[in-house]
Protein backbone atom coordinates (compact mmCIF):
# COMPACT_ATOMS: atom_id res chain seq x y z
CA UNK A 1 0.00 0.00 0.00
CA UNK A 2 1.61 3.01 -1.20
CA UNK A 3 0.33 5.48 1.17
CA UNK A 4 0.14 2.46 4.26
CA UNK A 5 1.47 5.21 6.47
CA UNK A 6 -0.13 7.83 6.55
CA UNK A 7 -2.84 6.11 6.61
CA UNK A 8 -2.26 4.54 9.55
CA UNK A 9 -1.35 8.29 11.09
CA UNK A 10 -4.75 9.34 10.50
CA UNK A 11 -6.08 6.82 11.64
CA UNK A 12 -4.65 7.61 15.32
CA UNK A 13 -5.40 11.48 14.47
CA UNK A 14 -9.06 10.64 13.72
CA UNK A 15 -9.76 8.11 16.64
CA UNK A 16 -10.01 10.34 19.38
CA UNK A 17 -11.88 13.28 17.03
CA UNK A 18 -14.46 10.62 16.14
CA UNK A 19 -14.95 8.99 19.94
CA UNK A 20 -15.83 12.63 21.47
CA UNK A 21 -18.36 12.55 18.38
CA UNK A 22 -20.00 9.38 19.43
CA UNK A 23 -18.64 7.86 16.14
CA UNK A 24 -15.83 5.25 15.69
CA UNK A 25 -13.65 3.47 12.73
CA UNK A 26 -15.90 0.68 11.37
CA UNK A 27 -15.33 -2.72 12.66
CA UNK A 28 -15.12 -4.11 8.93
CA UNK A 29 -11.25 -2.98 8.95
CA UNK A 30 -11.08 -3.75 5.05
CA UNK A 31 -13.11 -1.29 4.26
CA UNK A 32 -11.62 1.36 6.97
CA UNK A 33 -8.18 0.34 5.66
CA UNK A 34 -9.09 1.25 1.58
CA UNK A 35 -10.66 4.47 2.90
CA UNK A 36 -8.02 4.90 4.76
CA UNK A 37 -5.75 4.85 1.75
CA UNK A 38 -8.07 7.01 -0.74
CA UNK A 39 -8.08 9.61 2.06
CA UNK A 40 -4.50 9.52 2.16
CA UNK A 41 -3.60 10.00 -1.22
CA UNK A 42 -6.29 12.49 -2.08
CA UNK A 43 -4.38 14.64 0.69
CA UNK A 44 -1.29 13.95 -1.31
CA UNK A 45 -2.92 14.79 -4.54
CA UNK A 46 -5.60 16.97 -3.82
CA UNK A 47 -4.28 18.62 -0.42
CA UNK A 48 -6.98 17.19 2.01
CA UNK A 49 -8.15 14.07 3.15
CA UNK A 50 -11.20 15.04 1.07
CA UNK A 51 -14.30 11.62 1.69
CA UNK A 52 -13.83 9.65 -0.82
CA UNK A 53 -17.34 8.77 -1.50
CA UNK A 54 -18.40 12.64 -2.42
CA UNK A 55 -17.47 14.88 -4.87
CA UNK A 56 -15.37 17.81 -4.63
CA UNK A 57 -16.11 21.24 -6.55
CA UNK A 58 -12.55 22.96 -6.06
CA UNK A 59 -15.27 25.47 -3.90
CA UNK A 60 -13.73 25.88 -0.37
CA UNK A 61 -16.93 26.69 1.22
CA UNK A 62 -18.02 23.25 -0.36
CA UNK A 63 -14.84 21.06 -0.33
CA UNK A 64 -14.04 22.34 3.39
CA UNK A 65 -17.77 20.14 3.74
CA UNK A 66 -15.98 16.81 3.06
CA UNK A 67 -13.47 16.68 4.91
CA UNK A 68 -12.32 13.82 7.27
CA UNK A 69 -14.28 13.18 9.66
CA UNK A 70 -16.75 15.84 8.18
CA UNK A 71 -19.35 14.17 10.74
CA UNK A 72 -19.85 17.63 11.76
CA UNK A 73 -21.28 18.90 8.51
CA UNK A 74 -23.57 16.22 8.29
CA UNK A 75 -24.79 15.73 11.70
CA UNK A 76 -28.60 14.60 10.99
CA UNK A 77 -27.64 12.92 7.85
CA UNK A 78 -24.88 10.76 9.39
CA UNK A 79 -26.95 10.17 12.50
CA UNK A 80 -29.56 9.34 10.99
CA UNK A 81 -27.85 6.41 8.66
CA UNK A 82 -26.09 5.37 11.99
CA UNK A 83 -22.60 5.43 9.65
CA UNK A 84 -21.34 8.20 7.59
CA UNK A 85 -21.19 8.39 3.65
CA UNK A 86 -18.20 6.33 2.87
CA UNK A 87 -18.92 4.03 5.89
CA UNK A 88 -15.52 4.84 7.48
CA UNK A 89 -17.42 5.72 10.69
CA UNK A 90 -20.14 4.30 12.26
CA UNK A 91 -22.38 4.90 15.50
CA UNK A 92 -20.29 3.32 18.68
CA UNK A 93 -22.61 0.93 19.40
CA UNK A 94 -22.70 -0.65 15.78
CA UNK A 95 -21.59 -4.42 15.25
CA UNK A 96 -22.95 -4.82 12.18
CA UNK A 97 -21.59 -2.44 9.40
CA UNK A 98 -23.32 -4.12 6.47
CA UNK A 99 -26.88 -3.72 8.05
CA UNK A 100 -26.47 -0.01 7.60
CA UNK A 101 -27.66 1.20 3.97
CA UNK A 102 -26.38 4.41 2.40
CA UNK A 103 -29.39 6.90 2.44
CA UNK A 104 -29.41 10.34 0.67
CA UNK A 105 -29.82 12.65 2.81
CA UNK A 106 -33.26 13.99 0.61
CA UNK A 107 -34.81 10.50 0.88
CA UNK A 108 -34.34 11.30 5.23
CA UNK A 109 -36.21 14.75 4.70
CA UNK A 110 -32.77 16.64 5.57
CA UNK A 111 -31.69 19.28 3.78
CA UNK A 112 -27.76 19.46 3.61
CA UNK B 1 -39.56 -5.37 -20.28
CA UNK B 2 -36.46 -7.07 -19.14
CA UNK B 3 -33.31 -5.80 -17.83
CA UNK B 4 -31.82 -5.13 -20.47
CA UNK B 5 -33.84 -3.23 -21.54
CA UNK B 6 -33.02 -0.20 -19.31
CA UNK B 7 -30.07 1.71 -19.82
CA UNK B 8 -28.20 1.91 -16.56
CA UNK B 9 -25.61 4.56 -16.51
CA UNK B 10 -23.53 4.56 -13.13
CA UNK B 11 -21.57 8.18 -11.68
CA UNK B 12 -18.95 7.02 -9.60
CA UNK B 13 -15.19 8.17 -8.11
CA UNK B 14 -12.32 5.87 -8.55
CA UNK B 15 -11.70 6.48 -4.82
CA UNK B 16 -14.96 5.35 -3.40
CA UNK B 17 -15.53 1.46 -2.40
CA UNK B 18 -19.29 1.54 -2.99
CA UNK B 19 -19.11 2.79 -6.52
CA UNK B 20 -16.92 -0.33 -7.28
CA UNK B 21 -19.68 -2.33 -5.70
CA UNK B 22 -22.68 -1.26 -7.64
CA UNK B 23 -20.42 -1.60 -11.02
CA UNK B 24 -19.90 -5.09 -9.56
CA UNK B 25 -23.58 -5.82 -9.25
CA UNK B 26 -24.24 -5.10 -12.73
CA UNK B 27 -21.83 -6.89 -13.61
CA UNK B 28 -22.46 -9.95 -11.67
CA UNK B 29 -26.23 -10.09 -12.81
CA UNK B 30 -25.51 -9.62 -16.29
CA UNK B 31 -26.43 -6.11 -17.25
CA UNK B 32 -24.98 -4.10 -19.11
CA UNK B 33 -23.78 -0.60 -17.89
CA UNK B 34 -21.80 2.46 -18.68
CA UNK B 35 -19.81 4.02 -16.27
CA UNK B 36 -17.76 6.91 -15.23
CA UNK B 37 -14.94 7.76 -12.77
CA UNK B 38 -15.62 11.42 -12.42
CA UNK B 39 -12.40 12.25 -11.02
CA UNK B 40 -10.45 10.54 -13.36
CA UNK B 41 -11.71 12.98 -16.14
CA UNK B 42 -9.41 16.59 -16.84
CA UNK B 43 -11.21 18.83 -15.01
CA UNK B 44 -13.58 20.45 -17.41
CA UNK B 45 -15.33 16.92 -18.78
CA UNK B 46 -15.38 15.82 -14.96
CA UNK B 47 -17.13 18.75 -14.16
CA UNK B 48 -19.36 18.72 -16.63
CA UNK B 49 -19.97 15.30 -15.74
CA UNK B 50 -20.55 15.92 -11.71
CA UNK B 51 -22.90 18.53 -12.66
CA UNK B 52 -24.86 16.42 -14.74
CA UNK B 53 -24.94 13.66 -11.35
CA UNK B 54 -25.95 16.47 -9.65
CA UNK B 55 -28.89 17.74 -11.33
CA UNK B 56 -30.18 14.46 -11.96
CA UNK B 57 -29.24 13.31 -8.04
CA UNK B 58 -29.70 16.45 -6.30
CA UNK B 59 -26.54 15.21 -4.58
CA UNK B 60 -22.27 15.24 -4.45
CA UNK B 61 -22.98 11.78 -3.29
CA UNK B 62 -21.53 8.52 -5.13
CA UNK B 63 -22.46 6.84 -6.90
CA UNK B 64 -25.35 7.85 -8.43
CA UNK B 65 -26.85 5.30 -10.43
CA UNK B 66 -29.22 6.28 -13.57
CA UNK B 67 -32.16 2.93 -15.05
CA UNK B 68 -34.05 4.07 -17.49
CA UNK B 69 -35.74 7.89 -15.85
CA UNK B 70 -35.04 6.74 -12.31
CA UNK B 71 -32.03 8.15 -10.22
CA UNK B 72 -30.49 6.25 -7.05
CA UNK B 73 -28.04 7.39 -4.96
CA UNK B 74 -25.69 5.10 -2.84
CA UNK B 75 -24.97 1.47 -3.36
CA UNK B 76 -28.89 0.15 -2.96
CA UNK B 77 -28.67 -3.38 -4.85
CA UNK B 78 -32.12 -3.96 -3.90
CA UNK B 79 -33.33 -1.16 -5.20
CA UNK B 80 -31.35 -1.42 -8.36
CA UNK B 81 -32.98 -4.66 -8.64
CA UNK B 82 -36.68 -3.52 -7.85
CA UNK B 83 -36.11 -1.14 -10.63
CA UNK B 84 -34.99 -3.66 -12.88
CA UNK B 85 -37.78 -5.97 -11.99
CA UNK B 86 -35.11 -8.76 -11.03
CA UNK B 87 -35.70 -11.05 -8.09
CA UNK B 88 -33.43 -11.64 -4.95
Amino acid sequence: MAHEARAAALREFFTPLVTAMGFKFTPDRELADFLLEQEAALEETKGAPYCPCQGRTRERAHDMRIVCPCIPYHRRHFDAMRRCWCGLFVHEDVTDPDALPQIPASELGIEE
Amino acid sequence: MTPADHAVFIYALSTCPWCHKAKRYFEDNGIPFEAVDIDLLPDDEGDRLADEALFASGSRAYPVVRIGEQVIVGYAPEKYAELLGIGD
